[in-house]
């Protein structure tokens, strides 16, 4: 099995505890109105979805049970995109607990504050939410569009379904990105709880 | 039972230098994750452009099944993730123990008087000894390995009927398939998250006992952070998403055998809203997933807070 020392870590020395860094400084803050947005999107997709089952058993203007299919996915999608912020923000509060709380422990005991300096999968994980939250946005902003496009009639049935094609494509991606990035940040967690082993260890020398 | 699932998220040994396979478990499961997402876009794609060809309902059939597949593979890879996180926190709870008796001042108290107390990060209790385990805490460390195991195998099922759909589009074994390739995947997606929350729970109880355990050691009276509201929603809404996706599966289930599934008219209805009900599941497993972050993030909080607490003043 594979060992590592504390050198092993790259680190960053500073006399004080250090703040939270930005990510981190976005996680505490928005966490939780990104829950409560994600919520909103998820009730309007379910009330959509009870209106348009309705029009479907009464035979409604096919149009608009149509178009009603493109907004139900926008709001679904909404929440998806909004809950999936939540928790990418919910880990990036876990690593600003860690990053704040690792280096007052050791200010607290009159030893130089070393923190890990943002690994790599960190990085991925910021990267990939950003990426994952751009590509659902758009897809549910197209779905507004293309549901307009159609209930205004005048759109080709083959091009509508088209859009569809390309736009859950587009948004199940999304989704799998997401998830991805949030893989990463729950393994940078991984990491930095080692680095915390090993220094509080160093600190009190018991390694 | 329990115990043998125990031995999974618990270290084989007291070093903590060694590098646990979680994280490259994870990272492994997550990239094959997205090759399969990547073909499926692909997939897609090719649909999208053969729509008057007639081969699009068959390939998308194909495409449903293997994007579900991919998700799940993806949410596996985050349960390892979060089972290697287990792992770390034990042998960072026998760090911080052998640690703190050596930077602990000599001279110090037993700490606060037993009783109710008020922390920055909430209400707490201190007790003389390590609490009892909480049942939900019981429960999430009995469930998370069988829900994490299911649900996988529910989601292989429904790709093979996703194959059976793809085959036999426009007839009613399509139809029916169709019905049981939803309904498996999507109540596999959420035995999958299920099982994320169980080991968020998990990740709650070794905070709460590890914590305990610790200022016990050192000879201190113990802190314990009580339930938060964040906490007791994470619950419900969990309970909540599995049941729907459990219930959406019965609905599929009944709409292809208890309906005429010759007569796609009369399930067509139903599937207009079972569509966005199944989301609804995975969305409020979701929510509770975020709540039990934001319960571990404050619970940390506290434990700095009492760690450094300790080494400044010694109790």
């Amino acid at each position: 099995m594979t060992t590592k020392t504390i050198d092993d870590f790259t680190t960053e020395t500073t006399s004080k505890a250090p703040d939270r860094n930005v990510p981190q400084k976005a996680g505490k803050a928005l966490w939780a109105p990104m829950f409560a947005v994600s919520l909103m999107g998820f009730a309007i997709g379910m009330g959509l979805a009870i209106s348009r089952a309705n029009m479907i058993s009464n035979g409604d203007d096919p149009l608009q049970i149509a178009a009603f299919g493109q907004y139900i996915p926008a709001a679904f999608f909404f929440g998806f995109a909004m809950v999936f912020a939540a928790i990418s923000l919910a880990i990036a509060k876990i690593l600003g607990e860690f990053r704040v709380g690792g280096g007052s422990v050791q200010a607290a005991t009159n030893s130089d504050v070393k923190t890990l300096k943002m690994p790599a999968t960190a990085k991925g994980f910021l990267v990939g939410m950003m990426m994952a939250m751009m590509i659902l946005l758009t897809a549910v902003v197209l779905h507004v569009f293309a549901g307009i496009a159609i209930a205004d009639g005048g759109v080709d049935p083959i091009l509508a379904e088209q859009w569809t094609i390309w736009l859950e494509a587009a948004r199940r991606f999304g989704t799998v990105l997401y998830l991805f990035s949030i893989m990463l940040g729950l393994i940078t967690i991984v990491k930095v709880i080692h680095y915390q082993t090993f220094r509080i260890r160093q600190i009190a020398h018991t390694e | 039972m329990a115990v043998a699932f125990n031995k999974l998220v618990t270290p084989t040994s007291d070093d903590y230098t060694v590098e646990t396979p979680h994280t490259k478990i994870a990272i492994g499961l997550g990239v094959f994750g997205i090759v399969i997402a990547m073909a499926v876009l692909v997939i897609a794609l090719v649909a999208a452009n053969d729509l008057e060809g007639g081969n699009a309902p068959q390939l998308l059939a194909y495409a449903f099944g293997l994007q579900t597949t991919a998700l799940v593979t993806i949410k596996v890879a985050i349960a390892a993730a979060l089972v290697g996180i287990l792992v770390r926190l034990w042998l960072r709870i026998e760090s911080v123990k052998e640690s703190l008796g050596v930077l602990q001042p000599s001279d110090h108290g037993s700490g606060p008087s037993l009783g109710d107390v008020h922390t920055d990060f909430g209400d707490a209790t201190v007790t003389k000894g390590v609490p009892e385990t909480l049942p939900i805490h019981k429960m999430a460390r009995t469930m998370w390995f069988p829900m994490v195991a299911m649900g996988p195998m529910f989601v292989v099922a429904g790709l093979v009927t996703s194959i059976v759909w793809g085959n036999n589009v426009g007839t009613e074994t399509g139809v029916a398939a169709s019905g049981w390739t939803q309904g498996l995947q999507f109540l596999g997606e959420g035995l999958v998250l299920a099982g994320i929350s169980f080991l968020l729970g998990s990740i709650l109880a070794s905070l709460r006992e590890g914590g305990a355990d610790v200022q016990k050691a050192l000879g201190l009276n113990v802190i314990t952070l009580k339930m938060p509201a964040t906490a007791k929603a994470f619950v419900v809404l969990m309970a909540t998403g599995l049941m729907i996706s459990m219930v959406q599966f019965g609905l599929y289930i009944y709409t292809v055998t208890g309906l005429n599934a010759d007569s796609f008219a009369e399930i067509a209805p139903w599937w207009a809203w079972m569509g966005p009900l199944r989301e609804l599941g995975l969305a409020l497993l979701l929510a509770g997933i975020v709540l039990a972050l934001a319960t571990i993030a404050n619970v940390l909080g506290f434990q700095f807070s009492r760690i450094r607490s300790i080494a400044a003043t010694g109790e």
